[in-house]
């Protein structure tokens, strides 16, 4: 489904990336750990096209079609997704608003039909409830005044509205605490499918207690050093990141 | 008479044969107070660049075109259907201005209640008090040729008149309806509203063109409250992309009372409004949100003065401006208060948002405060849209032009909300991504 190959990217003239390959199947949910500053949430943004962020070598094969042809949007539209790290505020940008726009958006660049404002609030509803999230942040502005927890939670809720074929989720453990990041992992649960991929970007391990990984790979100075199962991940908790003679950096 | 030389001019205007009937109507009880402003206005220079308050507003339009007065006579060709478009607010008594004159054929029937008086300039022979009458020209001094001009040659509007404890159950909607001619028209509505003690109205005032065409709007209101009366004015400026509109807005409180204005200016070349609260009884509260829209070449100027006089009045001022292309925008908020207004809670705020690096803010928000225990603050700040915010969106499915479309309205979203009817709100909020769509 995603094959990137020797992956080059730079962020402000520095190269972050510096020949990434990563292959990941349908269904599958791949973890990329690694020390900060290692390049995991370029690798993120460039999946998702951010400005700023340019790759200067390499290939992104998505579905059949190069990923880095397409602007940001025919990327949402196309069936990626991107859960942020810090998920921006959007002062005055109606939350239940910019979600009926941006999904209708998304199927109009798929050649379907726009989901009508009940059809859409009835899947608003039940996509909620699988989230756990407070119906009266939809009134609100988008994340504007929203604790960590619920910015997090909007994300796992647009997630679950937009349906992606590839979420990548970026450090979305940081700033939980262990109620919020146990329901932010349960949402991303119920959202495994066998036609959903995941890309799960942490530094540390311990959400991978609640979601269980297919895959682990350990990202260092933009290429990714070591590949393996979830025992992976293990090992590394224990001897942390110096065991692959990698430099730990305080978190 | 010299009508080639003074083409363009103020005399000039002056001896326009429409301008010579109404300054000759004896049968009109406007006629003393035309005539007044009309020796005022020969005195009177156009306002020019090195005055402080038209600083970065040139009025050398006035010059260049050769603006004729709308005629006296109403305009009667038009059909409800014609202007099936503008009529969106549900619900509102109705009053249709076409060419600044009254049209009884696109109004409802004027509201019959107790304690209400209601008539129009040009029919004197209404329901209003010759007390009520006789403070047209009072509330609003005569600070630039513009306002004298409109008293002079005030084309028709509305005397509202409240009696204490009158409510208006519907808003009274004003209509402003503009219908281009070949020569450039020039129009002065003119309207005077009068609250007294505990009276409550809601009053929306609208301009808007039919079709595309040069004219230049020179409205004047006034609004007078007495204690514990409250207004909610809404005013929306929807003027013709080559129009130029001036609108001079002065309202007198007394104590308890409560005025709130929105005022959406989108559209014109050239649009001015001056717009003055006087907080003259204790503990009267006035409340503006201001939209200012800038799209490419367009003018948009709004200089608001608020004179807290009496002690324990509170001001909430909150103006915000998006500029597109050369769009230029003006804001000039001035607080001033006077000694004895002891215990004044003030607050005044400009924010701009600027989609092109063409375009150019002139902001000045002033506070002038000679009590000595106040709360007052202003602020202003101009900005860029937020890229962060952008590929958020972008992220999410949305295009870039919806993007910016969203965010625009996001930014206005506080006096977009300000808008009581559903109708007329909604109508705002897709003008403005209209008028600021894909650049």
């Amino acid at each position: 489904m995603l094959s990137i190959k020797n992956l080059q990217a730079q962020v402000e003239g520095k190269d972050i990336l510096q020949g990434l390959d990563l292959d990941v199947g349908e269904g599958e949910v791949h973890a990329i750990m690694g020390p900060n500053g290692s390049g995991k949430s370029t690798l993120a943004h460039v999946l998702a096209g951010r400005p700023g962020y340019s790759v200067t070598g390499g290939s992104v094969d998505f579905l059949g079609s190069d990923l880095l042809e397409l602007e940001p949007e025919e990327r949402a539209a196309a069936g990626v997704f991107l859960a942020m790290q810090y998920p921006v505020e959007l002062p005055g940008v109606n939350n239940t608003h910019f979600l009926k726009e941006a999904l209708n958006a998304q199927r109009r660049a798929r050649g379907e039909s726009e989901l009508d404002s009940v059809a859409f609030l009835k899947l608003v509803r039940e996509k909620l409830a699988m989230v756990e999230m407070k119906p009266e942040l939809l009134k609100r502005p988008v994340n504007s005044g929203f604790s960590g927890g619920e910015k997090k939670r909007n994300e796992i809720l647009q997630m679950a509205v937009f349906e992606p074929r590839l979420a990548v989720l970026d450090e979305t453990d940081s700033g939980l605490d262990i109620d919020a990041l146990r329901t932010v992992s349960d949402g991303v649960n119920k959202l495994r499918d066998p036609k959903r991929s995941v890309i799960l970007v942490t530094h540390y391990q311990r959400l991978l207690h609640y979601i269980q990984p297919d895959y682990v790979h350990v990202l260092a100075n933009g290429r990714i050093v070591r590949s393996g199962d979830k025992s992976l991940a293990l090992e590394l908790e224990e001897k942390g990141y110096g065991w692959l003679g990698l430099d730990e950096e305080a978190a | 008479m010299n009508i080639d030389a003074a083409a363009g001019s103020i005399s000039g205007v002056l001896q326009q044969p429409t301008a010579q009937a109404m300054l000759n109507a004896s049968d009109d009880w406007l006629l003393p107070k035309r005539k007044l402003a009309a020796g005022e206005l020969l005195e009177m220079p156009l306002p020019e660049r090195k005055q402080e308050a038209w600083r970065y507003t040139s009025t050398a339009f006035f010059e260049e075109q050769s603006f004729q007065l709308a005629p006296r006579e109403p305009f009667r060709a038009l059909e409800i259907s014609d202007i099936e478009d503008l009529l969106v607010a549900e619900d509102t008594y109705r009053m249709v201005f076409v060419n600044g004159h009254f049209a009884p054929q696109l109004s409802d029937r004027l509201p019959q209640m107790q304690g209400l008086g209601i008539e129009t300039l040009s029919n004197g022979a209404g329901t209003v008090d010759a007390s009520v009458r006789e403070q047209l020209a009072s509330i609003a001094p005569h600070r630039h040729v513009f306002e004298a001009m409109n008293t002079a040659l005030a084309s028709d509007g509305v005397l509202l008149h409240l009696a204490a404890g009158t409510q208006l159950d519907k808003p009274l909607e004003l209509l402003h309806v503009t219908v281009g001619a070949e020569e450039p028209t020039l129009l002065h509505p003119r309207h005077l509203i009068v609250a007294e003690a505990g009276a409550k109205a809601q009053v929306i005032e609208r301009y808007c063109p039919l079709g595309e065409s040069r004219y230049f709007t020179n409205a004047l209101i006034e609004v007078s409250l007495a204690e514990g009366a409250q207004l909610q004015h809404q005013r929306l400026q929807e003027e013709s992309s080559e129009a130029q509109h001036i609108s001079d807005l002065h309202v007198r409180q007394q104590a308890k009372s409560d005025y709130r204005l929105v005022q959406a200016s989108l559209g014109g070349a050239w649009s001015r409004s001056d717009v003055r609260l006087e907080l003259l009884g204790e503990q009267a509260r006035a409340e503006v949100d201001g939209l200012l829209i800038a799209s490419d070449r367009q003018l948009n100027d709004m200089h608001l003065e608020v004179r807290h006089v009496a002690p324990g009045c509170s001001s909430r001022e909150s103006v915000k401006g998006i500029l597109d292309g050369k769009g230029r925008i003006v804001f000039d908020g001035h607080i001033h208060v006077a000694r004895e207004a002891q215990k004044t809670d003030a607050v005044l705020s400009n924010d701009n948002l600027m989609l092109s690096r063409s375009a150019e803010v002139d902001t000045k928000p002033q506070l002038e405060i000679f009590a000595d225990d106040v709360k007052c603050s202003h602020g202003t700040t101009v900005g860029e849209l937020d890229q962060n915010m952008l590929f958020y969106l972008r992220s999410r499915g949305i295009g870039p032009i919806q993007a910016q479309r969203m965010l625009c309205q996001g930014f206005a979203q506080q006096p977009i909300d300000a808008i009581q009817d559903e109708a007329l709100r909604e109508r705002v909020s897709r003008q403005l991504a209209a008028r600021l769509g894909g650049n």
